[in-house]
């Protein structure tokens, strides 16, 4: 038998709320190939372990696993996710596209979701999306180059994923993280609710305010925290754009 | 389901809010406006007594008289429910020269006064004081020696009186709706949800002005649905008037709190179970339960503290309710899993309708309401100075595993002897009033001193997660993988780290920790368990016809054990092997260590479902805090709720939530003024943050603290 694959995570995390229907177990894959300003996980952005500085001492953010071992540790919770599942996010989990199927293969009757940016290679997006019963798909920002301005990339590959993904059947849920000034306006409001009118079966929209205390975590990565938009600004937390298209949306 | 269940439960969608005049009345009772009622510091019983050489049954009664009779009656113009004592402090029955000689070769409880106990409160408001009355003079007409009975009898004439004296004034103020209620309880059955509450306001309260404390409310929601049913099929009430007359009495049971005796303020046992099976069997939720939630989500304050029992068909809505008040940060609703209790119980002996019945007596010990003379929290045995001890003197002795673990069998079998052995010499002391709340005393013409259908004791077992981790260190880290070496640790603990500070990182980071599902560890806490509920069967007969329940609680002890207490048999232990400085606190009750990595609440709970809780079955929680922050967006309410599910699923026995945020703890202990009304769980009760003692705020701070 092959050898188990290895990975890296930063974090297993335990009750978490956003991230998929009913009680979650979330892993934290590290490593991820956009840069958006306003992240949360920076310490989830370099596909290494790395060591964190913070005012209470040092600790070492990333762990390798094996497929086996890390799918042992999730079987092993299987009893009380009966009524949930188990996440993969990030990070971008689809840059450990290999390790990532191969932990999924060896889950036990356990509900899977996937949280991505869409950011990822054709075949590794199909291949991991097949293997999950629901995926979290992210929509920053439409328009490229406020994209490529914003997270480092354009967003071609991420707008053909999420064609693959409406074509493979599976169910999924648009996730946009609601940064002001950036993503939170009404142009770019209304042009995903236009995209995702578009779509073959709408899914559901999901907005996610922005919380303002990422800030902290850049310093311990070693990262200088220059946020050029104007962070401390409420967001728009308005459904309209995508009322007007009868999608259904919510704000979490 | 039930045909209780015709009544929806209220929508989570409108979570309740105070009315005007019930939000002035709390206001006002947490500003004390009320004390200026408490004209009596206390009473001077002592000389009568002595005059009339009373015997202590008479001169129990002589108190429980005198303390109503020398009440004012206080009628506020906006209540509905009435009572504000009035007199400070319980006078002493004796000079303490005469009780030393009175209990020379026993022991007294605590304080002394039967405390930790439920009432059967079901049946005082169904029969009424009358009845009680009646069926103790019929035993009088029996009774070889009627002192028992006519002690009782006073006693109901007693509170009887001082109702009639609130009648009288309600009347004279011209609060006729007061005064009818007054007129017919506590003297009759109640009739209405209204009488009952004010009957139960009535007949709780002269339990603590006779000396007692820590006096549970039993299974609130059995025994009051009869009376608001019978208020709804006739019209006279809504359910938003109940949730009213609920919110009331909830913060009459506010009014003493100072008064009462307890380890802090807060401390004082007034809790309430809610939900559960029925006697004869089938679900016992009702309208009352979550309406008496609602209420207590209203109220906001630290009593009643709520008790809900859960199991896996417990609808998801009432456990979302649950976790609304869990979100208050109030630390209630404590969890109980009726799976894993009542099956704990019955294996203990208890009689299945009487194991369906249980209760928690104050905090979390389960008894039975009305049928429980128990004493539920003797003492603890101290895990760590067990382990402690065995660890220096087995590594010392070059012995193998199994050796070190009997030293700590043996270590804790001798706690447990020596706790049984005072326990033996137990002293109750008479309690005429408290016996006429109870089953049977009346009828047999024995005070509830002379026991009742359970009479057992409990023991808990503390600090359990630290015990088991340094055995877990031990074992791993310097036996089987040999990367410590013995002599290192021995001097290292004596020493509390001072020089070996690698090793300390070693033992906190490296050894396998209970709290992470790791067997390793987990299996040492659940073999702990196992040998001392061995050693609590092995103490056989408590000398009341009872024997030693096993527990799993710390109370203070968490504190007591780490920096030592005259109330403490045991030494407090030093350092210890798991990576703890000497003095440092230990975790509260059922609770992974604090300051060591926890993967989560999913692990924890895997953690300490691997006890076997059918030997353990004398309560104390699992503690968990959850960062207020996890509540902060739409469906966490939901995802908790799930939580609970899981903590049914994982066997546990007991859970017991608080929602915390650390930055305002810390600035509530530089500005208290700001944060009087910060309500925080602390052991098997909650109270207000800023009047504990700085060391038990800072354990609560210390807490490992999820979804932060």
């Amino acid at each position: 038998m092959q050898a188990s694959r290895t990975g890296v995570v930063f974090d297993i995390r335990e009750l978490t709320i956003h991230d998929g229907p009913g009680l979650r177990t979330t892993v934290f894959l590290k490593g991820c190939p956009l840069r958006c300003a306003w992240c949360h996980n920076p310490e989830g952005m370099s596909p290494e372990p790395q060591v964190l500085r913070t005012a209470t001492g040092e600790r070492t953010a990333g762990r390798s696993y094996t497929a086996m071992e890390l799918a042992h540790i999730l079987n092993r919770q299987a009893p009380l996710l009966v009524d949930g599942g188990v996440s993969f996010s990030g990070g971008e989990p689809l840059m450990q596209a290999a390790f990532l199927a191969e932990v999924i293969d060896r889950l036990q009757g356990l509900h899977v979701v996937l949280g991505t940016s869409g950011q990822a290679a054709e075949e590794d997006f199909r291949s991991v999306a097949a293997r999950c019963d629901l995926v979290l798909f992210d929509l920053k920002l439409i328009d490229p180059e406020a994209h490529r301005r914003w997270t480092g990339t354009d967003n071609r590959a991420i707008l053909r994923n999420l064609a693959v993904l409406a074509e493979l059947g599976k169910p999924f849920c648009i996730r946009v993280p609601l940064v002001p000034g950036v993503t939170d306006t009404l142009a770019n409001l209304r042009a995903i609710a236009r995209l995702v009118r578009t779509l073959p079966a709408p899914p559901r929209v999901e907005l996610l305010p922005y919380n303002s205390a990422a800030g902290g975590k850049y310093k311990a990565c070693g990262l200088d925290w220059h946020p050029d938009y104007p962070e401390h600004e409420r967001v728009r937390t308005d459904l309209q754009p995508f009322d007007e298209l009868q999608l259904e949306a919510a704000i979490l | 389901m039930s045909d209780v269940l015709e009544l929806p439960i209220p929508s989570l969608g409108q979570l309740p809010q105070l009315e005007p005049r019930l939000a002035d009345m709390k206001r006002r009772i947490r500003a004390g406006e009320h004390h200026r009622f408490r004209t009596v510091d206390t009473l001077d019983l002592w000389t009568e007594c002595d005059a009339e050489q009373l015997s202590w049954p008479r001169r129990a009664a002589r108190l429980t008289r005198r303390m109503c009779e020398a009440q004012t009656v206080v009628i506020e113009p906006d209540e509905r429910i009435v009572f504000t004592r009035t007199v400070r402090r319980v006078p002493s029955l004796y000079t303490a020269e005469e009780l030393a000689a009175l209990t020379a070769g026993r022991t007294l409880h605590e304080l002394g006064p039967i405390s930790n106990i439920c009432a059967d409160w079901g049946m005082v408001l169904s029969q009424g004081l009358l009845a009680r009355r009646r069926t103790a003079l019929e035993a009088r007409a029996r009774a070889a020696d009627p002192e028992f009975l006519e002690g009782a009898i006073e006693t109901i004439d007693a509170v009887l009186a001082l109702a009639g004296r609130y009648a009288e004034a309600a009347r004279r103020m011209g609060r006729a709706d007061l005064a009818e209620v007054l007129d017919r309880v506590p003297a009759q059955p109640a009739a209405t949800l209204h009488e009952a509450l004010q009957s139960l306001r009535l007949c709780h309260a002269a339990l603590w002005m006779s000396g007692h404390y820590h006096c549970g409310l039993g299974r609130f929601d059995q025994y009051m649905w009869p009376y608001l049913q019978a208020d709804l099929a006739a019209g006279r009430l809504d359910t938003a008037g109940a949730e009213a007359l609920l919110a009331e009495f909830f913060i009459s049971l506010n009014k003493d709190s100072d008064l009462y005796p307890g380890i802090q303020q807060g401390d004082n046992g007034q809790s309430m179970m809610l939900g559960g099976l029925r006697r004869e069997g089938g679900d016992g939720v009702n309208p009352v339960t979550a309406l008496a939630m609602r209420a207590a989500y209203a109220v906001a304050l630290i009593d009643p503290k709520i008790n809900l029992r859960v199991d896996r068909d417990t609808s998801l809505e009432l456990l979302e309710l649950g976790v609304q008040l869990t979100r208050l940060g109030l630390g209630f609703p404590q969890w109980c899993n009726d799976e894993v209790i009542i099956p704990g119980l019955l294996a203990a002996g208890y009689e299945l309708a009487d194991a369906r019945d249980y209760t928690v007596a104050a905090c979390w010990e389960f008894t039975i309401p009305g049928r429980g003379m128990e004493v539920v929290n003797i003492g603890a045995v101290s895990m760590p100075a067990a382990v402690d001890r065995a660890i220096r003197d087995g590594l010392a002795a070059s012995e193998p595993f199994e050796r070190i673990l009997d030293r700590a069998s043996e270590h804790m079998a001798g706690q447990v002897r020596a706790l049984a052995e005072a326990n033996r010499r137990l002293l109750l002391p008479p309690a005429p009033y408290y016996s006429v709340l109870m089953d049977g005393c009346l009828e047999r013409g024995r005070d509830l001193c002379h026991g009742l259908r359970y009479n057992n004791s409990g023991i808990h077992g503390a600090a359990s997660a630290s015990a088991a981790d340094a055995l877990a260190a031990v074992r791993t880290l310097v036996l089987e993988e040999q990367r410590i070496e013995p002599g290192r640790l021995l001097r290292a603990l004596d020493s509390d780290f001072a020089e070996d500070w690698p090793l300390l990182q070693e033992l906190r980071e490296t050894a396998p920790k209970v709290g992470n599902h790791d067997d390793r560890a987990d299996g040492l806490l659940a073999k702990l368990f196992d040998l001392f509920a061995d050693a609590c069967a092995s103490a056989g007969d408590n000398g009341r016809g009872g024997r030693f329940r096993a527990g799993s609680g710390s109370a203070m002890y968490y504190v007591w054990l780490a920096q030592g207490h005259d109330g403490m048999r045991e030494p407090a232990v030093g350092a210890t092997a798991d990576g703890r400085h000497k003095g440092d606190f230990f975790s509260s009750s059922l609770a992974p260590s604090p300051d060591i990595p926890v993967r989560g609440p999913l692990s924890v709970l895997q953690s300490f479902g691997k006890l076997d809780y059918r030997r353990v079955c004398n309560g104390g929680p699992l503690t968990m805090e959850l960062a207020d922050s996890l509540f902060r967006g739409a469906g966490a309410v939901a995802k908790v709720a799930l939580f609970i599910r899981a903590f049914v699923r994982s066997g546990c026995q007991q859970l017991q939530l608080n929602t915390l945020n650390v930055e305002t703890l810390r600035d509530a202990q530089a500005h208290p003024e700001r944060h009087r009304n910060l309500v925080v769980r602390v052991w098997g009760w909650s109270g207000y943050f800023c009047e504990l003692d700085p060391v038990y705020q800072n354990q609560i701070i210390g807490r490992h603290i999820y979804g932060s």
